[in-house]
């Protein structure tokens, strides 16, 4: 076949690649044939169902359509002839006949498709009586009008093979079928995710987004690209802006990982932006109240207390909780205002809660503590091991990429999860680990490996070291001891085993149920092993990949917001390093490393560290063991906290800050993929929200350090001047708001970024296998706690709820956390699904209603921890990490009681 | 059993069995299909194994449960071999005696045997019943013999010797070539070539493939794939081993829709029988191929018929279809590639490879082989299965096999190729039925659904139903689909409803045609056949549906009170008149009828009474004598009774040229409407045709004067003796609107040598002599050339006059006869000889004036326009009959003369240079004041079609003179007879007749009156199908 093909369209001679369709071809020809139900952003094969891109070809008994016929050489098509017009008319008629005929009052109107073609084409509406509209509202994300739907499929088919969450589909048959949920199920109960992709993808008014009715036609409407603000996925959201005001959220196929698809936080969570109780001025605790001030006050007032302590008491009595939050722009103004102005290395941020243990464990590995591959790598991975990551409600772009893998290309997907979380659905193979013995279950499979010979010889031996130690380490963990310690059948583990190391390119994927543990640096340490052994790393499809919650958590690290290491990872112990960033910043600045967050909170407590600056953190929700913190807070002499809201964090502070959210801003946010985006000012801030950077620089300025930048790409420019794996980074070279950005590492100017990384070499040189041993989680339940607790997110909130629980929709859907508990263990204690239950640990307790259900293990129980209600950080350890520093909030022991009835119907 | 591991192991088995087969055996088979067993086969087949084991036959008889027969409607079928006894709607009570006198005697129980509705004879032999003997059972020779749960009887019977021969002996590409040389053709509906599907399929790249055996069944008058699936499971089984070895598949699915349990119980047995038996599963036979079968249940659904749809369907998807390309034979199921054909394609299978492809492609037309299964159903006497050759003919199937239309009715069209097939209509009752010959007239062979329709069948509603089943299966996918044949649908309801418009036809076939170009898949594209082909040859009743608000038909509810009263031309309220009779309010009754047809007493002899051949009591047992009861009432008439008079001056003259029941009836309605009527009659008699066409024997010359004398009691004046010869003379003399109802008086000729004879009469002509008293003797033999009443009146007229011997030659069969059915009968009681399909070809009159009539003989040929059979002569085949006189009587036509004269300056249009054009719901002619009806404008028609004619013209031309063109209430007499009184049990009442031997030599009437019992009971019969 060759390679190319011509083709005669309306006389035109088109020639375009083999495999191409008509329409592929009459769009190459500059020829816009009508259609409805083919969408080619989706990438599926056309359902060719609204028959509106008829066309003649010569030869051919009836017209064809052009969506689906192949295009080939020497075709003859004709897309205008009598006929075809005269179809595409009745068409568009018959669809119009069944309608209505309200475009006066359709949010549609001037963006529907089929008003397009009604124009286009000249077809009047059909006389007689007209459908009127019948909306279903049907919760607050998913408006569907079956009336106004020309049943074109789409929104069925990125429901069903692209989100994959299979929620809606046609039901009935002839003129009263209809797009629905599953007969008798409302759209919380039925498998609807709420990700409102398939408002997206519709053409006409029938499903739409309740929020934005009357809130302005599509001409009044500003649609601006940014970056999502939700988790690491980096997601561009095109907002729709009328007065200053956020009225939708769409996506854009050309644009971000995600080519169009959002989930429910990035499309519905926008409103917390212009929520009233956004801070607008900055607030002093007067007489133990929170007052209004003015800037210059609060910041005078600031520079005041920070100097007399860091005189009285030494630099390192103040520290710093950066934000993932907030730019890279403003981490990296932290920091060097941390380590610059006030000469301490204490700045750290919630990635010690998160991926400590990974920047920790790849490090040692192979040199470099971030997601090897890409996101669009899980279009070509031959196997994707999922282990600790709850994908679709944490990254639920990347998990519908992972779905899609394993559904649409039938591409083996293992699991390894104590819960059945939703990915077990299309696992080949699901491994219900006992929470904390993930070591145990990756040691087994590498014995496995070994055992069987299906290593990767030539990449152990040309690219790794320490291959004889851990091939040592592992040998007592048979498939066997592996079951016995974890739980997962021994088969099961040597099905993985070999399943992952076969696959031609084998992708690991992990998040916090690997890295929040006492031993979290050991498991990660176990994946590297894993890859090395395998050879699964440097190719595209393989990779040890975590995936990054908060939208910047990976910039806020890359840009020195860790005790231990400036901008790029530089360490701050190295002298080399520190005397060339007091060259650069014109500063005097310390080499000793830093607290990390929990050892901060200890530090407070003892009273060692008197004042805490917090930009944009909210630890009394996020930290473990929150009355420990909440104690520490309390204890510490001078807190200052900059924030959008006056979060649980801002109501224990001596001064209020208030800050601009990512809509407001200009900056940079680095997503799981270390891909560098650009954020858009999409509205103005409230009251005199400033930018934290301005906020950061005005503070140092009044503290004699002077930090000044005309706007963001100045800073961005003084990233790129110190920290070498940004060195090529400017804003032109990232392009608008929205558009893809680049990849780190990105060292000039010339280079083009980097997809994946450890190519041909590790950053470290050799990847080193470290041999890890197998070490129980530090608390265990026992008797007086029979229960595992471990916690997590729910895809409808997101951290500490700041911006979720206050966006309409989200807080509608899911408006009170919930304990998940088996129903053995429901019966035991005597809980309904729904009744209110006492939790508690040996640190705190709370009161939340109980979710009994299947998808937790007997013994074992789950609990989101976005909700201020029922703080599920009363209940958590704070046990560290000795390496990471992270805590485990994976694993704790409580126990569980039910309330009476009196008490849940009171809550 | 054993495995077999060898085709050697294969072949001795299966001659031992063989050997074993004794065709002596007695042996009682009791159809165990679907339909039997709805009716009781069950319980029959138990009570047979009861009754034998307690007589101790145990030993001698043995009981066995087979597939369907195909004559469902007869279920429980039981055949009793090896004599081939046939006991159809077979009861447990009739057990004990078929046990002891048929299956112990040896004898047949004469009232338990089949009863041939076509001839009413009875038939002992399951291969002498019609419904068998003339069919070609291939396919489905096996079913009825079966017990298709034990594997031994099949492949004693050949069964699986085809699967060995491909496996053993031939290649994939080898059996390949034989199923394309065989000319298979997909019998799930397309028609594709078998044999090329699998060789798309086989030259597919990939190493795993599929086959599906297609059991879906969607239409839902078809049951051929049930029944072979119930009957034969393993025959399938045979086929789709050796299409999965062509194809190179290992792994086949049925997909069978789960409300066939019992096909998919008896698939199951096969499956597990042929795996233990090594005929399925690894290494079949030995010779090292692999291929296993499971059963896929389906919900089924219609569109499931689309391949892809069903693929969508066989992973737990919704049944949808895709767009081809990719097809099936390169993605299909799991994207793998697949070959799907239905049951009996696969069923066809084993017969090419047992016997080869060329005696396959013997049977059949030259572009479809082998047989087809119907399932034939509709207004048909036999229903079921039926297999016929390719090419065999509509009327094959629903006349020979199917044995005509029940109560007489008129063939009008059959429904093929199911709910998204087409309608073909009597003209292509000889059409040779295969796959392109049905394209062609715009039908589909489908899966091989035939609905046989009726006259009392609504093109108009049946297009509607269709279209509605269609619509209703749509899988909603595609807009013109979806959206567009809900449009057809809406527009075809109003047209039923009586709210159509003409723009509707057009708009309908606009939308069809869109439909069939730009659907996705196969429904879409086929749902407009029934509305495009009841388009396409029944425009006229679209029409009468939209025009006069009609349905010709008597179908759609919208537009009929009651069926008879809808079939009456002149719209009689008849159930009205019934219940009167049978209160005895006989005066009442006669009332009633007289407000529509002033011909009460004419039409109450006379009348071909079309209300009784739509009368729903004839549905049940015979319809009430309408046309009798009606005599009964003007019999009853003692004094003669007036008409209702206008009161005041009368407005408006009008002239009606002509005085038969049309002018005469015209007149009476326009005078009790008060117009000013005068009729002019050319003869001197009154009543025209009735006066001087019909025989007083069949209508006496007093019948006719007492409703004349009615009508002039209206008002109406009648000039006799007056011909005109200008319509301007009329105009001169002050009438304001002219009518012309001046009938057919004109006889056509034979056009042969020697017609001019003397001894050569035209038969109107000769009726009108003999009603005028100026013949009152023939002797001698008389041939009588004709087949209408006009030839039944003349021959029988003849042997009254005192014809030795009168013989009557018709050009085509006596079903062909145009006569009313009665009359026919009659005639031949009375000796009128009936010579059928021979025609005069010349005349020769001899010097003694006897003619010498050379006849040839005819032969039928296919259908004309009307569906009757062509005659066409046999060559060389002249015979010479003597007679002394010949009548001829095959046709007649209007003056023309008449016409001539005032045609250019009247404007008066005459269509086929014969009869006048007028508007069909106004009867005007192109000349304003000018109005036509009766047979100058239809041709020879009834007489309550003339009375019809003449009652429309008047209220035209009332309306025309300003009037409100009112006829009078014809109800508000109010019989107190309620529907549940109607009489359940009562036979139809006999009327007398006079003896055929006291017939000759007299005029006198020949049928009698009801009396007043037998009228009462008759008219209780009555459903009153009004006050429902």
């Amino acid at each position: 076949m060759p390679d190319n093909i011509t083709l005669k369209i309306d006389g035109v001679d088109v020639t375009v690649q083999a495999g191409a369709t008509v329409m592929d071809a009459a769009r190459a020809a500059g020829i816009d044939i009508p259609h409805l139900c083919y969408d080619p952003d989706l990438s599926l094969p056309p359902t060719s169902s609204c028959r509106l891109c008829l066309v003649e070809v010569e030869g051919a008994r009836t017209p064809v359509t052009s969506c689906s016929y192949a295009a080939a050489d020497g075709m003859v098509v004709r897309t205008d002839t009598e006929r075809i017009v005269e179809m595409r008319k009745m068409i568009i008629e018959l669809l119009l006949s069944d309608h209505p005929h309200d475009c006066l009052t359709c949010e549609r109107a001037g963006r529907c498709e089929l008003q397009r073609y009604a124009y286009e084409l000249g077809v009047q509406a059909p006389p007689g009586p007209t459908v009127p509209p019948q909306p279903v509202v049907d919760g607050p994300a998913v408006m569907y009008d079956p009336s106004k739907c020309i049943l074109c499929g789409r929104c069925v088919q990125v429901c069903q093979d692209v989100q994959l969450s299979g929620a809606i589909d046609y039901h009935g048959r002839g003129f009263d079928t209809r797009i629905a949920l599953p007969p008798g199920k409302t759209r919380r109960e039925s498998a609807c995710v709420e990700c409102g992709n398939c408002i997206d993808v519709c053409p006409t008014g029938a499903m739409s987004f309740p929020g934005a009715e009357r809130a302005g036609r599509t001409w009044e409407l500003d649609k601006i690209a940014t970056t999502c603000p939700y988790c690491g996925c980096g997601c561009t959201l095109v907002m729709h802006v009328r007065d200053n005001r956020i009225v939708q959220v769409t996506g854009d196929p050309a644009l971000g990982p995600g080519k169009g698809l959002l989930c429910v936080k990035g499309r519905f969570g926008f409103d917390f932006v212009s929520h009233e109780a956004r801070l607008t001025e900055p607030l002093i605790r007067r007489n133990g109240t929170l007052e209004p001030a003015g800037w210059d006050e609060a910041l005078d007032l600031v520079a005041d207390r920070f100097g007399r302590i860091k005189s009285a008491f030494g630099p390192d009595a103040i520290g710093g909780f950066a934000s993932a939050k907030c730019t890279n722009e403003e981490n990296y103004i932290f920091q060097k205002f941390m380590r610059a102005a006030i000469g301490t290395n204490n700045v750290d941020h919630c990635a010690r809660l998160c991926h400590a243990s990974t920047v920790a464990g790849l490090a040692r590995a192979f040199g470099s503590g971030a997601m090897t591959n890409s996101i669009g790598d899980f279009e070509v991975a031959d196997c994707v091991f999922v282990i600790g990551s709850n994908t679709t409600e944490c990254h639920p772009i990347i998990g519908s990429a992972i779905k899609r893998a394993a559904v649409r290309r039938g591409m083996p997907l293992i699991v390894a999860d104590p819960r059945a979380i939703e990915l077990t659905e299309v696992a080949a193979i699901h491994m219900q680990q006992r929470n904390g013995t993930d070591v145990a279950l990756i040691n087994a499979m590498m014995h496995v490996i070994l055992s069987e010979g299906l290593e990767d010889k030539a990449f152990i031996a040309e690219r790794t070291e320490g291959f004889e130690e851990l091939a040592k380490a592992v040998e007592p963990y048979t498939p066997e001891l592996g079951e016995k310690i974890t739980g997962v059948p021994a088969d099961d583990i040597i099905r993985a085993a070999r399943i992952y190391a076969q696959a031609g390119a084998a992708s690991i994927v992990y998040s916090m149920g690997i890295t929040q543990h006492t031993t979290g640096t050991d498991n990660v340490l176990s994946l590297a092993n894993l890859a090395m052994l395998t050879g699964n790393v440097g190719k595209p499809g393989t990779g040890v990949n975590p995936l990054r919650g908060q939208n910047n958590v990976q910039g806020a690290c890359d840009l020195g917001a860790l005790p231990n290491v400036y901008p790029g990872y530089q360490k701050v112990d190295v002298p080399e390093v520190h005397a060339k960033f007091e060259a650069a910043w014109d500063a005097t600045l310390s080499d000793k490393v830093g607290l990390t967050i929990v050892e901060m909170i200890h530090a407070m407590h003892a009273g060692t560290l008197k004042a805490l600056y917090v930009m944009g953190e909210n630890p009394m929700l996020s930290d473990p063991n929150v009355n420990h913190v909440e104690e520490a807070l309390k204890a510490v002499d001078f807190l200052v906290v900059q924030d959008i809201f006056l979060t649980e964090t801002a109501q224990l502070a001596d001064v209020v800050l208030p800050a601009m959210a990512f809509a407001e801003k200009v900056g940079t946010f680095t997503n799981t993929e270390r891909r560098i985006q650009r954020l858009a000012v999409v509205v103005d801030p409230p009251g005199s929200a400033r930018l934290d950077w301005e906020i950061t620089c005005d503070l140092a300025r009044r503290m004699g350090c002077e930090m000044s930048y005309a706007d963001a790409a100045a800073i961005e420019g003084d990233i790129a001047s110190v920290s070498p794996i940004y060195g090529g980074i400017t804003y032109d070279r990232l392009g608008e708001p929205g558009s893809e950005g680049l990849q780190w590492p990105c060292p000039d100017a010339d280079h083009p970024g980097t997809p994946f990384l450890h190519k041909g070499a590790f950053a470290r040189g050799l990847g080193k296998f470290h041999p890890v041993r197998f070490i129980e989680a530090k608390e265990l339940p026992d008797q007086e706690y029979p229960i595992l607790l471990s916690t997590g997110r729910i895809l409808q909130h997101f951290h500490t709820g700041t911006m979720s629980r206050r966006s309409d929709v989200l807080d509608t859907l899911v408006p009170a956390g919930a304990i998940e508990i088996h129903p053995a263990d429901a019966e035991r204690i005597g809980a309904q699904d729904g009744q209110m239950v006492r939790v508690a640990s040996r640190r705190g307790e709370i009161e939340v209603a109980a979710c009994v259900t299947g998808r937790v293990a007997p013994g074992t129980a789950f609990m989101a921890f976005h909700y201020n209600e029922a703080p599920a950080n009363r209940l958590t350890i704070d046990a560290l990490d000795p390496i990471a520093k992270i805590p485990e909030y994976k694993v704790c022991a409580v126990k569980v009681e039910a309330l009476a009835a009196a008490a849940t119907a009171e809550a | 059993m054993e495995r077999l591991g060898s085709i050697g192991a294969f072949r001795k088995w299966q001659r031992e069995l063989k050997r074993a087969l004794d065709p002596k055996q007695t042996l009682i088979t009791i159809c165990g299909g679907t339909g039997c067993t709805a009716f009781g086969a069950p319980g029959v087949e138990q009570a047979f194994r009861d009754e034998i084991a307690s007589r101790g036959l145990s030993q001698s008889v043995s009981v066995k449960r087979t597939g369907c027969h195909g004559f469902c409607e007869k279920g429980p079928v039981v055949v009793i071999l090896p004599k081939g006894i046939f006991y159809p709607n077979v009861q447990i009570e009739d057990i004990g005696r078929i046990i002891d006198i048929t299956v112990t005697g040896g004898k047949t129980i004469k009232d338990l045997l089949y009863v041939d509705p076509a001839t009413g004879k009875r038939i002992a032999r399951d291969h002498k019943v019609p419904f068998y003997a003339r069919q070609q059972r291939a396919v489905f020779r096996l079913n009825g013999i079966l017990d298709p749960t034990d594997l031994g009887d099949y492949v004693a019977r050949d069964g699986y010797a085809a699967a060995a021969k491909a496996l053993g002996a031939m290649t994939p590409e080898e059996v390949i070539d034989e199923v394309i040389a065989a000319g298979l053709r997909g019998r799930g509906g397309a028609g594709f070539p078998a044999g090329r599907k699998w060789q798309l399929c086989r030259q597919a790249p990939g190493d795993e493939k599929y086959l599906i055996c297609n059991a879906d069944e969607g239409d839902p008058g078809a049951f051929m794939d049930r029944s072979l699936l119930e009957g034969t499971p393993h025959a399938i089984l045979e086929g789709m081993i050796i299409a999965a070895y062509a194809i190179g598949a290992s792994r086949g699915i049925i997909y069978v829709r789960a409300e066939y349990p019992l096909a998919v119980e008896n698939t199951k047995i096969a499956l597990a029988d042929a795996r233990q038996a090594g005929l399925l599963g690894r290494d079949i036979l030995g010779t090292g191929f692999d291929f296993d079968i499971t059963i896929h249940k389906g919900a089924g659904a219609f569109v499931c018929g689309e391949e892809t749809a069903l693929i969508a369907s066989l992973a737990d998807s919704r049944g949808m279809p895709r767009p081809r390309p990719p097809f099936p034979a390169v993605r299909g199921h799991h994207d793998k590639p697949t070959n799907i054909n239905n049951v009996e394609t696969l069923a066809n299978v084993p017969l090419i490879i047992r016997k080869g492809a060329a005696a396959y492609a013997a049977v059949g037309t030259e572009g479809s082989k082998g047989t087809k299964i119907f399932a034939l159903a509709g207004k048909v006497n036999n229903t079921g299965l039926v297999e016929v050759p390719m090419g065999a003919t509509l009327r094959q199937i629903v006349f020979d096999i199917g044995g005509g239309i029940p109560r007489g009715r008129k063939f009008k069209a059959a429904q093929m190729g199911g709910p998204s097939g087409g309608c073909v209509p009597a003209p292509y009752l000889d059409l040779p039925i295969d796959y392109d010959s049905l394209q062609e007239i715009g039908a589909i062979m489908g899966s091989g659904g035939l609905i046989v329709m009726d006259e009392a069948t609504c093109m108009v509603d049946i297009a509607r139903f269709f279209t509605e089943f269609v619509q209703s299966e749509s899988c909603g996918k595609c807009t013109p689909c979806r959206v567009g044949t809900k449009q057809m649908l809406d527009i075809l309801t109003r047209i039923t409803e009586g709210r159509g418009e003409l723009a509707d036809i057009d708009r309908l076939e606009q939308l069809g045609e869109m439909i069939q170009q730009a659907s996705l898949c196969g429904l879409g594209q086929t749902a407009p056949n029934p509305v495009l082909s009841t388009i396409r040859y029944f425009r006229h009743e679209y029409e009468a549906h939209i025009i006069e608000k009609r349905c010709p038909a008597n179908a759609c509810e919208a537009l009929i009170t009651t069926t008879c009263s809808s079939a009456c031309p002149a719209h009689v309220n008849v159930p009205e008149y019934v219940g009167l009779i049978a209160e005895g309010r006989f005066a009442d009754a006669l009332n009633v009828i007289r407000r529509r047809n002033p011909f009460a007493s004419v039409c109450g002899r006379a009348c071909d009474h079309p209300c009784e051949t739509f009368c729903r009591r004839g549905d049940l047992d015979a319809p009430v004598a309408i046309r009798h009861l009606k005599r009964f009432a003007t019999d009853r008439e003692k004094t003669p009774a007036a008409a209702p008079a206008w009161r005041g001056p009368r407005q408006g003259r009008v002239a009606i040229i002509g005085s038969g029941p049309t002018g005469l009836t015209a007149g009476y309605f326009l005078a009790c409407m008060g117009r000013h009527v005068r009729v002019f009659e050319a003869l001197e008699v009154v009543g025209g045709v009735l006066a001087v066409g019909i025989p007083e024997y069949r209508l006496p010359r007093d019948v006719i004067q007492r409703d004349i004398d009615y009508i002039r009691s209206a008002g109406v004046e009648i000039e006799t003796g007056r011909r005109i010869s200008s319509l301007q003379e009329l105009r001169d003399e002050g009438f304001e609107a002219i009518f012309i109802a001046t009938g057919t008086h004109q006889s056509v000729t034979l056009g042969i040598p020697g017609e001019d004879g003397d001894a050569v009469l035209d038969a109107l002509k000769f009726l009108r002599q003999v009603n005028l008293g100026e013949l009152t003797s023939l002797s001698g033999t008389v041939v009588v050339v004709g087949g209408g009443n006009a030839a039944i009146d003349s021959a029988r007229t003849a042997l009254r006059l005192g014809a030795e011997q009168v013989t009557l030659l018709y050009r085509r069969g006596r079903e062909e006869m145009p006569a009313i059915r009665d009359e026919i009968e009659d005639a031949i009681v009375e000796g009128v000889r009936m010579h059928f399909l021979a025609a005069p070809t010349a005349i020769e009159t001899g010097p003694d004036g006897r003619c010498a009539v050379t006849c040839c003989r005819m032969t039928l040929g296919d259908a004309d326009a009307s569906g009757r059979r062509r005659p066409v002569p046999v060559p060389d085949s002249e015979t010479t009959v003597q007679a002394d006189h010949v009548i001829v009587a095959i046709g007649q036509g209007p003056e023309l003369e008449f016409f001539a004269e005032n045609r250019s300056d009247d404007r008066l249009v005459v269509a086929n240079g014969k009869w006048i054009q007028t508007h069909p719901v106004t009867q005007r002619s192109g000349a304003g004041d000018v109005f036509a009806g009766g047979d100058v404008v239809t041709g020879p028609a009834t007489i309550v079609e003339a009375v019809a004619a003449g009652q429309k013209a008047a209220v035209a031309i009332d309306v025309f003179l300003g009037g409100k063109g009112e006829l009078p209430p014809d109800t508000g007499f109010a019989p107190r007879t309620k529907p549940d009184e109607a009489d359940a049990d009562a036979p139809r009442q006999r009327i007398r007749h006079a003896p055929p031997g006291r017939r000759r030599g007299t005029f006198d009437e020949v049928l009698k009156g009801y009396s007043l019992r037998a009228a009462r009971r008759e008219a209780r019969r009555c459903l009153r199908c009004d006050l429902e």
